[in-house]
């Protein structure tokens, strides 16, 4: 028993918290919880909890489906909406197999091997999301019962009406009270569409924030009587919820992207793990958009990224430099702006790393910068520049990164695997639906 | 003492002899340069004087240097006037050139020559533990503090010292001055070796000082600096007080803030300021040489961590992150200086980690894995000369000791000193290990400390290789004082050369090094009994189990109970077993399953008894006692069939014995064992009793990783047809004695893997079986004929029986299990020309003759040849059918509950995959391309790659998969000793996961990562054949 784990203890009794939720994430960035009583909690911290992974998604392996959950101490929080007295807490786990070795189906494992890549090779990883959400009255989207966005505000709105910005309130107030800080917090351009900004944090512990966040959006939503969606694309005529991300590696204390002298002040390193993440995108594409409607959202316009490039302040690039702040060398970062909220952030953060550090490993050269708008451009000017466009479909996506040696190495074996099986049953499953759009559109004429 | 004035023509002639006599390698020259000091006014050695330093020669030319420096003749005269400090300084300038240059620079250093600068052996020896809070331990450490701390201005009696500015080159010449006088002392000593625990101890007193010092310089340069409470933590030697004249000194820092106001960030953001100035002040560049360079990587997360971490940044991560590695360098850490309160605190919060470590769950193998990197870790150019590291070397022992400790130091607090000796000494006072081999261990390693320091000091240089010129070897060898009582000089002939007596003292030394280890770990693991004389170590019961589960026995209790079967009695065997166990039991810890090992060395010692020769390799034979270990250890298979048939150990003594016999032998041997035999029953006992004998020869030379998978292979096929010729023989001449005579003659045709030459060890032999009636017999006699040869060599290969069954699988035939068991060879030539299905003729690629009638089977290989060899490859409707045949075994053949990927056969990239690859490309090609006409899987691939036909990367993708799951496979039988479906799937059990690692030749590490290796290379032979097969 070390001291953080006494510590879990000896805060369960002073705060009379009544249950533990034990949370970990399935390969689909799915968050799964366990609840046990205090009592079990000690034994937890020894042996874990034995649970049958065979129910949960990428756990499941037909002669070994025995998994047991290790709780990490070091993420001993209260669930702020249980009530502060005879609350709730949770922990995350390490998911082990029974022999004691990390499972290779943990995504949180997948995440800690890439890190211990990058840590070989002297770079810590820094990751700072921007996540949008929508928050909606009610519906379920079908077109007996449409979905009714909270309010009808735009970008940077002030709505009149307070109810989002008490949602937002609420929300930032339970996230500050897990320890989680909020940078900035905005409404965005879609009806009922909000942005937060989480202040950056290195990869692991901004992933376990992430899956925090979503609960705490979703339960702070139930509390004002709403709810909230991180669906990539929930209504077609108003932009899709994306994850922008800011990513920056640190030699020690230093910023291994900044360069006084460069071009941006962007290191040699920068550039190298640019090219990196912009050659692999279309096989990490899989993971960094994961679900067939995560499509939608690249491929519906307004704004999203679908072209691979990078520029600078350049909104339709996949990759975009921000302004450098003078004096500042530890903000000097990229934006990587593919993601959609639905991602599985401890598998996406572990795929772009690794594609990042590959770039630098390979000493891959970054081309030249887009400074076009490269939705203006026609496809042969695209093709004459170079710029080729992110996969259409969940189908080509996952065709892609079948052949990806760089995704079968960082996902490891199990979860590669697991992911494309999974995928071509979601494809093979919506190609068998009858659309809204099918409907209007053929059965009045066919 | 000494001799004065300039000396006459006749007086220099005899003076030369007398230098000469002293150990003046140009006496010529040391005659001028005595002269030289004589003019300048300068006192001279007397030759006895010269003969007692390391280089005379070096000694001479320093002293004229001196004697010609401003203030240098004062210095000198001085010196000479008292005997010792005369002494020590012919010491330091004959034994170090960088010393002698610093005398050159600075004489009035001579002075410091005069005071002793070692502690006495009381003082050392009394406790090498931590420091109570503030004070230093002894009076030399706080002498040495308070010196150095006046040097640079600062007020030793201050709680927190502050240097004057400008005091970086005072503090280096203070340094210098200190280091001089310990290395004077230590040069002029009779007896260095006794003397090495003083000087190391001397050496770290002096570096913690220097520490403080540079910290107070350090606080000058910060400005801010009360804001923060920084501890020096010393590590390694340092903190061992065991440090040499030339080293690195690792520490690690920890900071807190000093005061309730201020932000911990601020004191963290100054304590590191601190930490960089301490570390620029012993080491950036100045007009005084540096002092050493501060290392601090050995702090968490080493070179990426933060520099400073407060006390509780520093247990945290030891709590979550920390290896088995760092918790042993924690073993030696010492608050140093700087803020003692907080120092000691992070030393008695983070000693529960080192002396728990021993029970982290990856305790054994970390363990290994560390002792691995002590012997491997030495660069190729070096390992000849290395005195610090590889098998032998200082760190070897270091480590030896500090495992003890980690051992046995959780139960017992006495163990948990600091220093190398001091815990050796500890180590036997508690009878951990026995009193003879701890003195031995001890003398070498202050030899070889010796050894280290005389080498760093010649040129104030860090190294540790053994100077290989002649003449340094000379110096080295005069300043170790090598006893001379035990290298007599050959009688009437010159003296031997010193150096050449060094090189093999060394040598000899690394030697006994080695085998202490044995000594040290195992030998107190025998219980009393066993005690081979009085001063050996036996442990109490508790510690020989943590002892045995530390070095990687389950099961110490069983262990304790065979060791005690193993050694007790008077026997003879019991006596060399008492000798030879202790390394045993450290060569069976090696292999996967130590327990396993032990348990079956103990059978067949007991089964072997005491038949001389098996004393005699016992004895004799390390080499055979090592194998045998490494196999019992490795192989389930191995075992068992040693303890069938125990003189089989005879083979490990002798390497041509393990090599794979040629099938000529073979047949010979089983030809004159067959014919004695009285009936075809008996006769197949004894192919299968030789086909027993062969497999386990095969098994032990590939457990022992001397036999190569592909050879073994190849030779397993080849007993398989060794035991199926006899066997056939056997049988055709039975039925023919039977029956009045042979109707018909009958050949067997292998296929499948024998007929590919690439069988493994549990595999069935396919064949064929064809026949020609002879001239005028009766074809429906000579068919049942046949069916009667054939029927009996199955049943003769497998019906149960006292020898293990060779499983004659003839289903490859036309029409499979319902078809005919023989056909004639015109029968075969109707079929395969008319009815074969495609699948039929793509199973006569692997097809050749191996038993009966070589007539018979020169035509059914004709008929073959068609077959398998279309002309003009495959038609379309012939391609269909091959592919949809493999889709079907794809979606149909898969055991259920094992997961795809992780069957070596029949999952995605398996055998089968490769396999039909390359007959695909056979049936296709190999009329056109006769580098297709192979049987073997490999050969066929290498071959569509000569004919251009496929791509080399392609070919190798299969290939590796290919060569990965065979050798999975007769691994997962050598391992559980099992055949059965079980072999063909990657395990999942992580013992029998570091087994199969071990087995491949990996480190038992590996294990945990062998499925993710084989998914790759399976998911790209997949993605190969999708591509090949199908397209």
């Amino acid at each position: 028993m070390d001291r953080q784990q006494e510590y879990v203890l000896r805060a369960m009794e002073e705060r009379e918290i009544h249950f533990i939720r034990l949370w970990f994430t399935d390969v689909l960035g799915i968050l799964k919880s366990v609840a046990i009583a205090p009592a079990e909690l000690e034994g937890a911290f020894l042996e874990g909890i034995g649970f049958d992974g065979s129910a949960i998604e990428g756990f499941t392996r037909v002669y070994e489906a025995d998994m047991v959950a290790v709780p990490d101490p070091t993420t001993f929080q209260l669930l702020p909406w249980h009530g502060e007295r005879h609350g709730t807490a949770r922990m995350f786990c390490d998911i082990h197999t029974p022999e004691g070795e990390p499972s290779p189906a943990d995504p949180r494992h997948v995440l800690r091997r890439a890190l211990k890549r990058a840590a070989d090779m002297g770079f810590s990883f820094y990751t700072h999301p921007e996540v949008e959400f929508y928050l909606f009255k009610s519906g379920t989207g079908r077109s007996t019962n449409p979905l009714v966005p909270l309010d009808s505000g735009g970008y940077f709105d002030h709505t009149a009406r307070g109810s989002t910005n008490d949602f937002r309130r609420v929300a930032i107030e339970m996230l500050e009270s897990m320890g989680i800080s909020v940078e900035f917090s905005h409404h965005e351009a879609g009806p009922g569409q909000n942005e937060i900004d989480l202040r950056y944090a290195d990869a692991l512990t901004m992933a376990d924030n992430i899956m925090t966040f979503r609960s705490v959006v979703k339960e702070a939503a139930l509390a004002e009587g709403v709810f909230a969606s991180f669906m990539p694309k929930p209504m077609a005529e108003y932009p899709g919820s994306g994850m922008h991300t800011h990513f920056s590696l640190f030699e020690g204390d230093q910023n291994a992207f900044f360069d006084a002298g460069a071009e941006y002040e962007l290191s040699k390193i920068a550039r190298n793990f640019m090219a990196g993440v912009l050659r692999y995108a279309p096989e990490m594409s899989l993971i960094t958009n994961q679900f067939v409607n995560s499509y939608k959202r690249l491929w519906g316009g307004a704004e999203a990224p679908n072209y691979i490039c990078w520029g600078h302040n350049n909104r339709s690039a996949l990759l975009r430099v921000p302004m450098y702040k003078p004096g500042k060398p530890q903000t000097a970062r990229v934006e990587f702006r593919g993601m959609d909220s639905a991602v599985n952030p401890y598998l996406a953060f572990a795929m772009i790393l690794s594609a990042g550090l590959k770039g630098i490993e390979d000493d891959l050269p970054l081309a030249a910068e887009a400074e076009d708008d490269v939705w203006a451009l026609t496809d042969a000017e695209r093709r004459a520049l170079g710029i080729d466009p992110l996969p259409r479909s969940l189908d080509e996506a996952t065709r892609i990164m079948g052949a990806s040696e760089l995704a079968a190495e960082t996902l490891g074996e199990h979860v590669f695997e697991f992911v494309l099986r999974n995928k071509r049953q979601e494809w093979a499953e919506y190609r068998a639906q009858v659309t809204a759009y099918e409907l209007e559109r053929f059965l009045p004429i066919l | 003492m000494t001799s004065q004035g300039a000396a006459g023509g006749g007086r220099v002639q005899s003076k030369l002899g007398e230098l000469a006599r002293a150990g003046v390698a140009d006496a010529a020259r040391g005659g001028a340069l005595l002269q030289e000091i004589a003019r300048a006014g300068a006192p001279t050695p007397a030759p006895e004087q010269l003969a007692a330093v390391a280089d005379p020669d070096l000694a001479l030319l320093a002293l004229t240097r001196v004697a010609e420096a401003p203030g240098g003749r004062a210095a000198l005269a001085r010196a000479a006037a008292e005997q010792d400090t005369w002494r020590r300084l012919l010491a330091v300038v004959g034994g170090s050139a960088a010393l002698g240059d610093h005398l050159v620079r600075h004489p009035e250093h001579v002075a410091q020559l005069s005071s002793q600068a070692i502690p006495d052996a009381a003082e050392v020896l009394a406790d090498d533990a931590v420091p109570p809070a503030g004070a230093a331990v002894t009076p030399q450490q706080a002498a040495s503090r308070a010196a150095l701390l006046s040097a640079v201005g600062a007020d030793p009696a201050a709680a927190v010292p502050v240097a004057a500015s400008g005091a970086v080159e005072p503090l280096r010449l203070a340094y210098r001055a200190a280091l001089l006088s310990i290395a004077a002392e230590d040069l002029a000593s009779e007896a260095p070796l006794k003397l090495f625990e003083r000087v190391g101890a001397a050496l770290a007193d002096l570096a913690t000082g220097v520490l403080e010092a540079a910290l107070a310089v350090a606080r000058v340069q910060t400005p801010g600096h009360e804001d923060a409470r920084l501890a020096v933590i010393a590590m390694g030697k340092t903190g061992g007080r065991e440090l040499n004249y030339v080293s690195d000194v690792d520490v690690v820092y920890v900071a807190e803030p000093a005061r309730a106001s201020v932000l911990e960030e601020r004191a963290i953001e100054v304590a590191t300021q601190l930490a960089a100035a301490l570390q620029r002040v012993t080491f950036a560049p100045a007009k005084e040489p540096a002092i050493w360079q501060v290392d601090p990587n050995l702090r968490p997360e080493g070179k990426n961590g933060p520099l400073v971490r407060t006390l509780a940044s520093h247990l945290a991560y030891h709590r979550k992150w920390a290896q088995t590695w760092e918790f042993q360098a924690l073993l030696k850490a010492r608050p140093a200086a700087g803020d003692m309160e907080l120092g000691l605190a992070w030393h008695e919060a983070t000693r529960g980690f080192v002396w728990n470590a021993v029970e982290s769950a990856n305790f054994v193998e970390d363990a290994q894995a560390m002792r691995r990197r002590v012997e491997e870790n030495v660069p190729p150019a070096e390992a000849d000369r290395q005195i610090k590291l590889g098998r032998g070397g200082l760190r070897d022992v270091e480590f030896s000791v500090q495992l003890l400790q980690l051992v046995h130091g959780r139960a017992d607090p006495t163990l948990r000193g600091a220093s190398t000796l001091g815990a050796l000494a500890a180590l036997r006072d508690g009878g951990y290990v026995g009193r003879v081999p701890a003195a031995r261990l001890a003398q070498c390693y202050r030899f070889l400390r010796v050894l280290e320091h005389r080498t760093q000091l010649y040129r104030l240089r860090r190294t540790h290789l053994m100077p290989s010129a002649p003449a340094d070897l000379r110096r080295l060898a005069r300043s170790v004082r090598l006893p001379r009582a035990d290298t007599p000089a050959p009688a009437g002939g010159a003296a031997k050369d010193p150096g050449m007596e060094l090189e093999r003292a060394w040598r000899d030394t690394r030697r006994e090094v080695r085998s202490l280890h044995e000594e040290l770990y195992y030998r107190p693991l025998l219980p009393a009994t066993a005690r081979l004389s009085a001063g050996e170590a036996v442990l109490a019961p508790g510690a020989a189990k943590s002892r045995l589960a530390a070095l990687g026995y389950r099961d110490p209790e069983g262990a304790m109970r065979h060791i005690a079967a193993l050694t007790s009695g008077v026997s003879r065997r019991s006596a060399i077993q008492r000798q030879l166990l202790p390394v045993m039991l450290g060569w069976l810890a090696e292999g996967a399953d130590p327990d396993a090992g032990l348990l079956s060395f103990r059978r067949v010692s007991e089964a072997l008894g005491s038949a001389p020769w098996f004393l005699r390799m016992l004895r004799d034979s390390a080499g055979a006692a090592e194998r045998l270990s490494h196999a019992l250890a490795a192989s389930a298979y191995v075992a068992q069939n040693v303890d069938r048939s125990p003189d089989v150990v005879r083979w490990l003594a002798n390497d041509t014995d393990l090599e794979p016999r040629q099938a000529a032998e073979l047949r010979a041997e089983l030809d004159a064992i067959v014919q004695r035999r009285p009936d075809a029953a008996s006769g197949a006992e004894a192919a299968r009793a030789l086909r027993r004998r062969e497999l386990t020869r095969l098994a032990t030379g590939m457990a022992l990783r001397v036999l190569d998978d592909g050879a073994a292979r190849f030779a397993v096929s080849t007993v398989a047809g060794v035991a199926l010729q006899a066997v056939f023989d056997l049988a055709a001449a039975q039925i023919a004695d039977a029956a009045g005579g042979a109707l018909t003659d009958v050949a067997v045709i292998a296929m499948g893997s024998l007929g590919g030459r690439e069988m493994a060890i549990g595999s069935d032999a396919d064949v064929l079986f064809a026949h020609r009636p002879r001239p005028g017999a009766d074809e429906a006699a000579a068919g049942a004929q046949a069916v009667a040869v054939a029927s009996l060599v199955m049943r003769l290969l497998s019906q149960v029986g006292s020898e293990p069954t060779l499983e004659i699988d003839p289903d490859l035939r036309p029409e499979g299990r319902s078809g005919e068991l023989v056909r004639s060879v015109a029968a075969y030539r109707e079929y395969y020309g008319r009815w074969a299905h495609t699948w039929e003729r793509q199973a006569l690629l692997r097809a050749r003759p191996v038993a009966g009638s070589k007539s018979v089977a020169a035509e059914f290989m004709a008929v073959a040849e068609a077959a398998r060899r279309p002309a003009g490859g495959l038609g379309p409707g012939e391609l269909k059918d091959l592919r949809l045949m493999k889709a079907r075994i794809d979606a149909e053949r898969l055991p259920r509950g094992v997961e795809p990927a992780r069957h070596l056969k029949l999952g995605p990239g398996g055998l089968l995959d490769v396999q039909w690859v390359a007959q695909l490309y056979q049936m296709r090609h190999s009329f056109d391309h006769p580098e297709l006409r192979v049987t073997g899987t490999v050969e066929a691939l290498e071959g569509a790659v000569a004919a251009g036909l496929m791509g080399e990367r392609d070919a190798r993708i299969l290939i590796e998969s290919w060569m990965q799951a065979m050798s999975i496979r007769n691994a997962n039988v050598l391992w559980t000793g099992r055949v059965g479906p079980a072999q063909d799937v990657v395990p999942s059990d992580g013992r029998h996961l570091r087994g199969v690692a071990r087995l491949l030749g990996h480190g038992p590490a590996a294990g945990a990562s062998l499925p993710e290796e084989r998914a790759r290379l399976a998911r790209r032979a997949r993605q190969v054949f999708d591509r090949l097969f199908y397209s």
